[in-house]
């Protein structure tokens, strides 16, 4: 975590009340969750009741109501909020509409779940967050990666020191945004997200500049410099090619950190690689695995054969795991569940949220500034 | 009449709307805003009675406007590829949206395209005739996207019948196979280079797509003219003399070059998914997703052996499947990505896939 100073939530009484708005696929791992269905959290019945379901589609509302348990379907949050006591409501649709359905919901009393990018720019976030504190409720921004098995694995590797001092980290995703069968790439019915200031790539650079922070929390980025693209000149997209450069001074030193989007190569890749004094790792959100060169014991004679040979069994090892994971659906969305599990464990208890305000406006923040004109290659 | 074509350049679309402008209606064709085709120009002897309504049913955005003096309404559009909420989005709630502004725009009479995929094959046994009475899938999660959203959309037609939203006739082909689509989902499955061949002596509920088309048409005219014997209806379409796979895949072969095939026989693949199944539910809770033909209940609804009928769609609709087996083939193997459409000859469309 890159901070905690996420302000309190009174502790709630069991069982929490909660309510999804938004039936698109993303909506699949929320109601999974609350409806217990995920690996996260043995004991989500008791805690949590999945009160409602709301979409401007009745016939999508219906559906995910039935299927995961829900007591009634809505397609008008206005009366959702006004006929239910909800305490959490879980805001999951396209990013324009992410403001005003959150003021809504926090006004109405119910502490808000915000899918990503929660908001478009750092004003409106810290338009909502005031409006969070006059209704003395939280919202949280999903930061659903910083919560997988890979992510927080590098994590342990930085924190525990075992990579050295920190010097150069490099994000990559590779996803093919641009085909017209995908679902941004559909030229009938565009998606809202090419509204936003980075249009599809907002979403993209919002998990970015989460895990990047949450890496680097003492470094202080000074130099920026962001090339963003449209190779493909399809011109519904604003971008569809992010290669962005980041230096900054932490307490130990330069640290560089490269941030790649790219929808050209394949397959399909998420990966984080960090570099330190001592050695490196790498994992992929995508097809899970690690990769770690670190000093071993047998000194700087044997490490190095050490490491091929760990890292060839770890190979294996995660080859096996991913085709059981792909078998028993064990997604990359693993992290969001994990994510949701801590941020119900937390309200329930009237702990601090496991994604800060601080969190959410550093990230904000982060986008802000590869977007700006004077950083443009 | 003034007939609604959705989908109108799809596979089955591109045929109904050729021969609802050769029985002399008007149509107006329901094209996305993204695809290409011109209709005006597929059909250049037909211009003053074909209107293009360049819309994406995901949205209610001109839908309304667009029924406008419209009849009857032909709702062929459906995802048929992608995961569940793409295809949920393309076929559910575009049929609530297409609902809705049919009721906004006091349009009454629907010709509803379902499919065969809509029936509970696992429950039937060998040789069982399936017919509109046959038990409808009662566990959806276990078949595929197609049949859980064809079956979400099926209950959204009864509902706006039930309501008094209008008149409405649900058409159920079996698997419609044309130009581009002689080779198909119910001979087997691709094995990387090689195709799958699962069992040989099963019927296969065919119909070409030509004699579909007029079978639609046939519902169109007949829910206007006798709208107390034709609302609510449900209507298998297969053809006459129905073919077994190894018969069709044989007539096919002649004509054009198939893939090469490893062939499996049913009881073969029937033991060893039910097993597989059994394994998948005593380790591993059923959570396991295995591929479309490892799981029973998606491999009965393809290759399980059957016997069906038109008896009905004879009865109610008149119809008579004009175009016999060898004829069709060759009608779709004779031609390449040419539209005779209007004149008479066979379709074409590389976009196709079954129904």
């Amino acid at each position: 975590m890159f901070s905690s100073i996420q302000g309190r939530a009174a502790a709630r009484s069991l069982p929490l009340r909660a309510a999804v708005v938004g039936s698109g696929a993303i909506s699949k791992e929320h109601l999974s969750y609350l409806a217990g269905r995920s690996d996260a959290g043995e004991d989500v019945a008791e805690r949590i009741r999945l009160v409602a379901v709301c979409d401007l589609s009745a016939a999508a509302a219906t559906y995910g109501a039935s299927q995961f348990g829900a007591d009634t379907a809505y397609t008008d949050i206005t009366a959702m909020l006004a006929q239910e006591r909800l305490d959490v409501v879980h805001i999951l649709t396209p990013p324009s509409t992410h403001l005003p359905l959150a003021e809504l919901s926090l006004e109405a009393g119910a502490h808000v779940i915000c899918e990503k990018p929660i908001t478009g720019s750092t004003a409106d976030l810290e338009t909502l967050l005031a409006v969070a504190d006059r209704c003395d409720r939280s919202i949280m921004e999903s930061h659903n990666y910083r919560f997988n098995d890979g992510y927080l694995a590098i994590q342990d590797l930085v924190t525990s020191g075992r990579l050295g001092q920190v010097s150069d980290i490099e994000i990559r995703i590779a996803l093919p945004i641009t085909d017209p069968a995908g679902r941004f790439g559909d030229p009938n019915l565009p998606s809202p997200i090419h509204h936003m200031p980075a249009g599809v790539l907002h979403d993209f650079t919002t998990h970015f500049s989460y895990l990047l922070l949450g890496l680097t929390s003492d470094v202080k980025f000074h130099r920026i410099s962001a090339a963003w693209s449209n190779h493909s000149t399809n011109p519904m997209f604003r971008f569809d090619d992010l290669d962005a450069l980041l230096i900054g001074d932490g307490p130990e030193g330069p640290v560089h950190a490269r941030l790649r989007f790219d929808s050209r190569s394949g397959p399909d890749t998420f990966s984080v690689t960090v570099r330190g004094t001592n050695g490196w790792a790498q994992t992929d959100f995508f097809q899970p695995f690690m990769w770690m060169v670190v000093p071993r014991p047998g000194g700087a004679q044997l490490s190095p054969i050490i490491n091929h040979v760990a890292n060839g069994f770890g190979l294996v090892r995660d080859g096996v795991a991913n085709f059981g994971r792909k078998l028993l659906q064990h997604t990359p969305y693993h992290g969001l569940h994990r994510m949701l599990d801590h941020t119900y464990q937390a309200l329930a208890a009237g702990r601090p949220l496991p994604v800060s305000r601080d969190d959410m406006l550093q990230t904000s923040r982060l986008v802000d500034r590869l977007l700006a004109e004077e950083v443009r290659l | 009449m003034r007939i609604y074509v959705t989908g109108a350049t799809g596979f089955v679309g591109s045929a109904v709307v050729a021969e609802a402008l050769r029985r002399r209606h008007e149509v107006v064709a329901v094209v996305r805003p993204g695809s290409r085709a011109e209709l005006s120009q597929q059909f250049p002897d037909h211009g003053n009675r074909i209107t293009e309504a360049r819309i994406d049913l995901r949205s209610m955005e001109g839908l309304a406007e667009s029924l406008d003096g419209v009849d009857s309404v032909v709702h062929l559009a459906a995802a048929k590829t992608g995961d569940f909420y793409t295809q949920f989005a393309g076929t559910v709630v575009a049929t609530e949206n297409l609902l809705a502004a049919m009721k906004q725009a006091n349009v009454a009479q629907l010709v509803a395209m379902s499919t065969f995929s809509v029936y509970n094959y696992l429950a039937m046994k060998p040789g069982t005739l399936v017919d509109e009475q046959s038990p409808i899938e009662s566990d959806p999660k276990l078949r595929d996207e197609y049949a859980q959203t064809k079956l979400l959309q099926e209950r959204l037609y009864q509902r706006f019948e039930s309501a008094g939203g209008g008149r409405v006739v649900i058409l159920r082909p079996g698997m419609i196979y044309g130009p581009d689509n002689l080779w198909h989902a119910l001979l087997g499955a691709e094995l990387g280079p090689r195709f799958l061949r699962i069992g040989s002596k099963a019927t296969l509920p065919l119909t070409y797509v030509e004699n579909c088309a007029e079978a639609i048409i046939d519902a169109a005219e007949a829910l206007a003219d006798r709208p107390g014997e034709l609302t609510g209806e449900i209507i298998n379409i297969v053809d006459d003399n129905l073919p077994t796979q190894a018969q069709y895949a044989d007539l096919v072969a002649a004509r054009i070059e198939i893939p090469p095939t490893i062939s499996v026989p049913w009881p073969v693949m029937n033991a060893a998914t039910t097993l597989l199944k059994k394994v998948n539910e005593s380790l591993a809770g059923g959570r396991a997703k295995f591929p479309g033909i490892a799981v029973p209940d998606r491999l009965h609804a393809r290759f399980k052996p059957l016997r069906y009928t038109n008896a009905k769609a004879k009865r109610l609709l008149g119809w008579s499947p004009r175009f016999p087996l060898e004829e069709a083939i060759a009608r779709s193997s004779g031609i390449e990505a040419t539209h005779a459409g209007a004149t008479g000859g066979p379709v074409s469309d590389p976009a196709g896939t079954p129904s």
